[in-house]
């Protein structure tokens, strides 16, 4: 019995250390309001960044960094979130240069890279790229690999290479027709506001009318 | 002309209208935010690790010897980076005298259970993991009688160790042989 269970342990040991180590996932979340992203998980080097998982690249290397991009605004506006690379920073471009970085959504890797090119250029990502249109709770995934030639120099080892991106998103109220976001508990749009709205439009045209009756009367006169 | 300026502005009114009440219409705000995403390199570090028998750092200014000494000496190597390695090292001689050599002068006991001779350089025979530390490349140099004679009186006798290493990972190797790995430099005593 007590083998059997040592055995187990053992197994159990074994299994546990061949675990894949966790690739770690970024998160670009906006939370509404015309409100700041929310960048994770940073690092040490920059607190806005999306790449953790591109850290002590060796040459030979070919690494993939997951990206979710979260619409959490509330359920009153869809947004639609663009995205477009703005470059290395000036003394990162001699070693981005030498490394290969393409991006896509991930759901259907058939369709070509929204960036292909190395690491340093802005190339199909100059422009703003739509990824998409968001409802409350809704996401998109990015799968952005990076590629280290096996014949980096050595001149290349400790090195760290910065490239921007920026994330751009437009509010829309949701229609009709969309699709129903869950509820969150919030109150409706208040039908107030509409009422307000058409009052005082009846009451500029009525003052505008008056206005136009005066102005016949004194020509008249 | 002024009922046309009234229609304009009665028009504009109702364009408000629909505008606020179809909605959907126009974006009610945008905002960016801008992400600086950082590519860091690895690299290979290493330490050469020289003690006695008693576990002592070896006296960096040397022993003095005589013919037929023993002298205590382990060298190890530490993988101090992050990165798995191959390794080799490279055992050079040498003495202050331009008439002389110190070739044959020594004689190493060579770990030969981990370490393999190629083409001068003595190979690791497997990976040095991140915080591993060889086995000794050799623990024991003999001064050789036969060689060390009356014209090696006063003179200094060096021994000194080179290492070099190159990445395992995305580095594979012939019949387990490290010394079939890409990468190794084809100048002595430059870096992988």
């Amino acid at each position: 019995m007590k083998k059997c269970l040592s055995l187990i342990l053992v197994v159990l040991i074994l299994m546990t250390s061949a675990l894949p180590i966790a690739a770690a996932e970024s998160h670009v979340t906006y939370s509404g309001n015309s409100g700041d992203f929310i960048f994770e998980p940073g690092s040490k080097e920059s607190p806005t960044d999306l790449f953790p998982d591109f850290k002590g690249v060796m040459p030979g290397d070919v690494l993939t960094q997951k990206i979710t991009v979260k619409n959490q605004a509330d359920n009153k506006v869809k947004v639609k979130i663009y995205l477009r690379a703005l470059g290395a920073h000036g003394d990162s471009r001699d070693f981005l240069s030498r490394l290969r970085l393409q991006v896509q959504t991930s759901v259907d890797n058939k369709m070509a890279y929204m960036f292909d090119s190395t690491a340093d250029a802005t190339a199909q990502l100059t422009e703003w790229y739509c990824l998409g249109t968001l409802y409350s709770g809704g996401k998109v995934n990015l799968d952005v690999t990076l590629t280290v030639p096996v014949e980096l120099e050595n001149i290349y080892q400790s090195q760290a290479g910065y490239l921007d991106w920026e994330f751009r998103v437009e509010e829309f109220s949701v229609e009709d027709d969309d699709p129903k976001p869950p509820p969150t508990g919030e109150e409706p749009f208040p039908i107030i506001w509409v009422v307000l709205i058409g009052v005082t439009g009846f009451v500029l045209i009525l003052l505008l009318i008056l206005r136009k009756k005066r102005q016949d009367q004194e020509e008249e006169a | 002309m002024k009922r046309i300026k009234l229609k304009i502005a009665a028009l504009s009114f109702v364009a408000m209208i629909i505008t606020f009440l179809v909605p959907g219409t126009l974006a009610y705000y945008t905002t960016s935010g801008k992400a600086t995403n950082v590519v860091t390199s690895g690299n290979i570090k290493m330490m050469i690790h020289e003690t006695t028998d008693q576990g002592t750092a070896f006296p960096e200014e040397g022993v003095y010897i005589v013919p037929g000494d023993v002298v205590s000496k382990e060298v190890r190597v530490e993988n101090i980076c992050d990165h798995p390695f191959y390794l080799r090292v490279k055992i050079v001689y040498g003495v202050d005298s331009i008439e002389l050599s110190a070739d044959d002068c020594f004689k190493l006991n060579i770990n030969s259970e981990h370490w393999a001779l190629h083409d001068g350089w003595y190979y690791y025979r497997g990976i040095v993991t991140p915080g591993e530390k060889t086995p000794y490349v050799f623990s024991h140099v003999e001064i050789v009688g036969s060689k060390v004679d009356n014209r090696y009186l006063g003179k200094t006798l060096s021994l000194s160790v080179q290492a070099q290493a190159v990445q395992s990972e995305n580095n594979p190797i012939e019949d387990g042989n490290t010394f079939t790995a890409s990468g190794w430099p084809t100048e002595q005593g430059g870096t992988p």
